[in-house]
């Protein structure tokens, strides 16, 4: 598995912007189509503003994004140093698009290939770890 | 992210520039919310827009929802690249009217 990004932000909301050209500029150089970099770039957006919303509840706190290329992936982990959440606060439950809440995660849920909470490395904080298949051309 | 609002016959046009998201969303929840709740229709114009997120779909979600309500309407206009996706992702561009241009707008 081979690191291709290490950034560490302050889980700001001033802070997407620059996340968001980090995402953006990592998956062009993976190959990604402009499709995919835009939903790809969007989604780890989403879960950024989720760890800003509900990991630190809009206290001061610090956000680490890594991306990996492994086999005919790439992975996102996205890790704070919040309190542990549940894993049901994954689960999908948005049923009608006109009330509010949940989009974020439903759009994670639609764009990646896989989505799982790993376990936390110490006694606080939680690592989500995202996966999205590789366009053909690039997987090594 | 900055906004532009212009006032029409029958509507007000909200011009948003650049990215959307949790930072800025706020501020076009309180241009779009203003618009409905003094009864007017109004028309968000993507054309600059490069970015939107979650917050920002649910601000008009909510700007929707009123507007329907007080029998208004809110249309979209010159969505392209990642804000179409955005509403093409959530079916929202099956919910919201969405047209390509103002000249498909009468008055």
């Amino acid at each position: 598995m081979k690191r291709i990004l290490y950034v560490e932000h302050s889980a700001c909301t001033s802070q997407l912007c620059q996340i968001r050209d980090k995402v953006r500029e990592t998956c062009h150089f993976l190959g990604y189509s402009e499709t995919d970099i835009n939903l790809i770039t969007l989604v780890i957006d989403e879960a950024c503003t989720n760890i800003i919303r509900y990991a630190y509840s809009g206290e001061p706190g610090r956000i680490v994004l890594e991306i990996y290329r492994h086999e005919n992936e790439a992975i996102f982990h996205l890790q704070d140093f919040a309190k542990c959440i549940d894993k049901s606060c994954l689960e999908l439950r948005k049923t009608n698009l006109l009330e509010p809440g949940g989009l974020g995660l439903q759009i994670i849920y639609q764009v990646m290939d896989f989505v799982q909470l790993l376990p936390p490395e110490g006694e606080v904080g939680n690592i989500l770890e995202l996966k999205k298949h590789l366009p053909k051309g690039s997987q090594k | 992210m900055t906004f532009e609002q212009t006032k029409h016959l029958h509507y007000q046009l909200l011009a948003l520039t650049g990215e959307v998201d949790l930072h800025n969303s706020p501020q076009v929840r309180k241009q779009l919310l203003g618009i409905v709740e003094s009864g007017n229709s109004v028309i968000v114009d993507f054309s600059a827009l490069s970015y939107i997120d979650s917050s920002g779909i649910a601000t008009l979600v909510e700007t929707y929802n009123i507007a329907k309500n007080k029998q208004l309407s809110l249309t979209i206009v010159g969505a392209t690249g990642a804000p179409l996706q955005v509403m093409e992702l959530t079916h929202l561009n099956k919910v919201f009217s969405m047209i390509d241009s103002l000249d498909e707008i009468k008055g």
